[in-house]
């Protein structure tokens, strides 16, 4: 999960390093003796592959979307089919109606849901106040409290597992969704708290002081001044809490599945790996079950990218 | 850049007393102290102990034994796991960096119609939840109902086949494809971005075909990419080395060789998490695999201190 978020922090970062680095390097006089060059080489040839290119890289990049759409669709089958169809020859919902109503779907994504909401809602409290004091007050142990946190950030949780195992388990926590909401939120917070306080570093002081003369609290300055002029970074930063559970199978399985026993209490992805494990269920179903439970995701993840050039400020890099 | 750290000391912060700002600090620090510093601690004191499942009551101190065993045992699983692991990522950066440079440079092509489609189309795998798609790739390795042998049947006679998940290779090369997939999109961002800051001349300079092209390429457009490519290249490196979800739900670290040896494809995490959680482990052995995950936190904190570094000297060369 924090390996999952501190990812989107450093793909950020590397494109706005890239976008700032490369003009300042690029005086050279070569211009000229390039353009002469591209002229002389017929063009048409090379395009040519270059379509070729673009056009194996897009099959590449779309078939298993292409694929998993197309047997969600087709119908009447049995556990596995050998025959195959560019489109399914009688397309039908009746994967989905499955789906729906045979399998606890349903439980599944309910039981993700809350998983990463309350993940989200944790992670969003604890890191924006940690932020603000970080970014607002100047203390003793600022600068190490900050270092510190990257320096957690190194150490992906997966390495602990014995100690979680134990930890967890100590805690009756094992089989239970709350273990699994305190091991997600306690991994987005490096990142949250990071990127939320270097968005507070843009927004000048000044607002909240002036806030504050006029009798508000810090408390208030805080919450009424600072919280919604930061809605880019606290959105960016939800939305990677969010979909960083939606995703995570290793602490879930070790969380949840302990015993073994498939059913109810899964996540989706636990829920869908069962699935596919057990050699009863049709692909036709599987690939149903995958559609329904990605097109929110992906269509969260479209929408969410406003916010992503404007939201995620790691390092205090922000344009 | 407002990098607020270099010039709020001058400034007036808000002043509260020391007991607020400490409230303010608490639910984090109280929550990464208990659940993510706390394992870490407990991992460093674990990995010197001798704690397995059955003598929980009784284990106690044992020093540097575990990492001697480790280390120094000749049937040791440590290099074997490593060496497979390090593999992996050089072949999966490889790729990442010819597929990522290819699409960017066609991509940033102006003569090419339908920019806006390839783009789209190129970057959906970098939308898709990886967890799914690693087993829906799974199912399109399949030997006998997969696709990608169907496919390989109409083309090649009823008897074609690869064995993809099954043979020591065929496992290696399918985790590749995967990662690949869906990792490629990435790079093609970060360069594509790199590229359109090179001057237009010297951006064309690079797209030209023929002999003189690469020359170009490799001379004018490369050392200018350079900046942007080597810290997304740790970075991804980092990151596949300690791969698991993707690796684990398409081939469970197999296939297995020979009986003393870890499978094929389990990679450091893998192995780890097969020592814990794996079914066929009837006493795991909790302290030893503490001292293996130390020994893989040194690995990986060095190369992310090296990456941060390398980063950051990087960024004060470009402003200054």
């Amino acid at each position: 999960m924090s390996d999952q978020s501190m990812n989107a922090s450093t793909r950020s970062e590397a494109v706005s390093t890239a976008q700032r680095i490369v003009p300042a390097k690029a005086r050279t006089e070569e211009g000229s003796l390039a353009l002469t060059l591209q002229r002389r080489f017929l063009p048409g040839f090379g395009l040519g592959l270059i379509y070729l290119f673009l056009t194996l890289m897009t099959i590449f990049a779309l078939f298993p979307v292409y694929y998993v759409i197309q047997a969600s669709l087709a119908g009447g089958q049995n556990l596995y089919t050998t025959d195959l169809h560019i489109l399914p020859a009688n397309p039908t919902l009746d994967n989905y109606v499955y789906a729906f109503t045979q399998l606890p779907l349903l439980n599944w994504i309910g039981n993700t849901f809350i998983v990463c909401s309350l993940t989200t809602i944790i992670g969003l409290a604890f890191s924006t106040t940690g932020a603000y004091a970080l970014s607002r007050f100047r203390f003793n142990g600022r600068d190490a409290t900050l270092n510190g946190l990257l320096a957690i950030q190194a150490f992906p949780a997966l390495l602990a597992l014995p100690a979680y195992y134990l930890l967890l388990n100590s805690l009756g926590l094992i089989n239970n969704l709350a273990g699994l909401v305190i091991v997600y939120s306690a991994g987005t917070l490096v990142f949250g708290a990071w990127n939320i306080k270097g968005y507070f570093d843009t927004l000048p002081v000044e607002l909240e002081q002036a806030a504050m003369i006029d009798g508000a609290s810090h408390f208030q300055a805080f919450w009424r001044v600072t919280l919604p002029l930061a809605t880019p970074a606290i959105a960016a930063s939800a939305i990677f809490m969010f979909i960083g559970g939606w995703n995570e199978y290793a602490l879930a399985n070790l969380v949840l599945n302990a015993n073994d026993t498939a059913g109810s209490n899964l996540t989706f992805i636990l829920g869908l790996y069962s699935l596919q494990s057990d050699y009863h269920t049709p692909w036709g179903i599987f690939a149903a079950s995958s559609v329904i439970i990605s097109v929110p995701l992906i269509a969260l993840f479209l929408y969410a990218q406003r916010f992503f050039k404007s939201g995620l400020t790691i390092g205090g890099v922000k344009g | 850049m407002s990098h607020g750290y270099d010039w709020e000391g001058e400034k007036e912060m808000i002043k509260v007393s020391r007991v607020t700002i400490f409230l303010y600090l608490l639910p984090m620090i109280i929550t990464i102290g208990l659940i993510t510093l706390w394992p870490i601690i407990y991992t460093f004191y674990l990995s010197f102990t001798n704690y397995t499942l059955f003598n929980s009551d009784t284990y106690g101190l044992i020093g540097f034994g575990n990492y001697q065993k480790l280390i120094f045992t000749t049937d040791t699983d440590l290099f074997f796991v490593i060496g497979q692991t390090l593999l992996y990522v050089i072949v999966c950066v490889f790729f990442f960096l010819l597929i990522g440079m290819s699409t960017a440079l066609a991509l940033n092509n102006q003569k090419i119609k339908g920019l806006g489609f390839w783009r789209v189309a190129l970057l959906v795998p970098w939308a898709a939840p990886s967890g799914i798609t690693a087993l829906i790739w799974k199912f399109l390795f399949n030997y006998d109902f997969g696709p990608i042998n169907q496919i390989g049947r109409v083309f090649f006679g009823k008897g074609f086949g690869i064995p993809w998940i099954t043979t020591p290779w065929g496992a290696f090369v399918a985790v590749v494809i995967v990662n690949v997939w869906l990792s490629y999109p990435f790079f093609t961002i970060v360069i594509l971005g790199a590229l359109q800051s090179v001057p237009q001349e010297l951006g064309e300079a690079a797209n030209v075909d023929g002999a003189g092209a690469w020359q170009r390429f490799t001379s004018i457009t490369l050392p200018l990419l350079r900046p942007a490519i080597t810290p997304a290249t740790i970075l991804s490196a980092i990151t596949t080395f300690q791969m698991f979800t993707t690796v684990y739900l398409i081939t469970q670290g197999g296939p297995i060789t020979s009986a003393d040896k870890p499978g094929f494809t389990e990679f450091v995490m893998i192995y780890m998490y097969k020592r814990i959680l794996g079914s066929d482990v009837a006493n795991p052995h909790y302290a030893f695999i503490a001292a293996f995950a130390i020994m893989m936190f040194i690995i990986l904190g060095s190369a992310t201190f090296l990456a941060r570094s390398l980063g950051q000297s990087r960024r004060k060369e470009a402003l200054a």
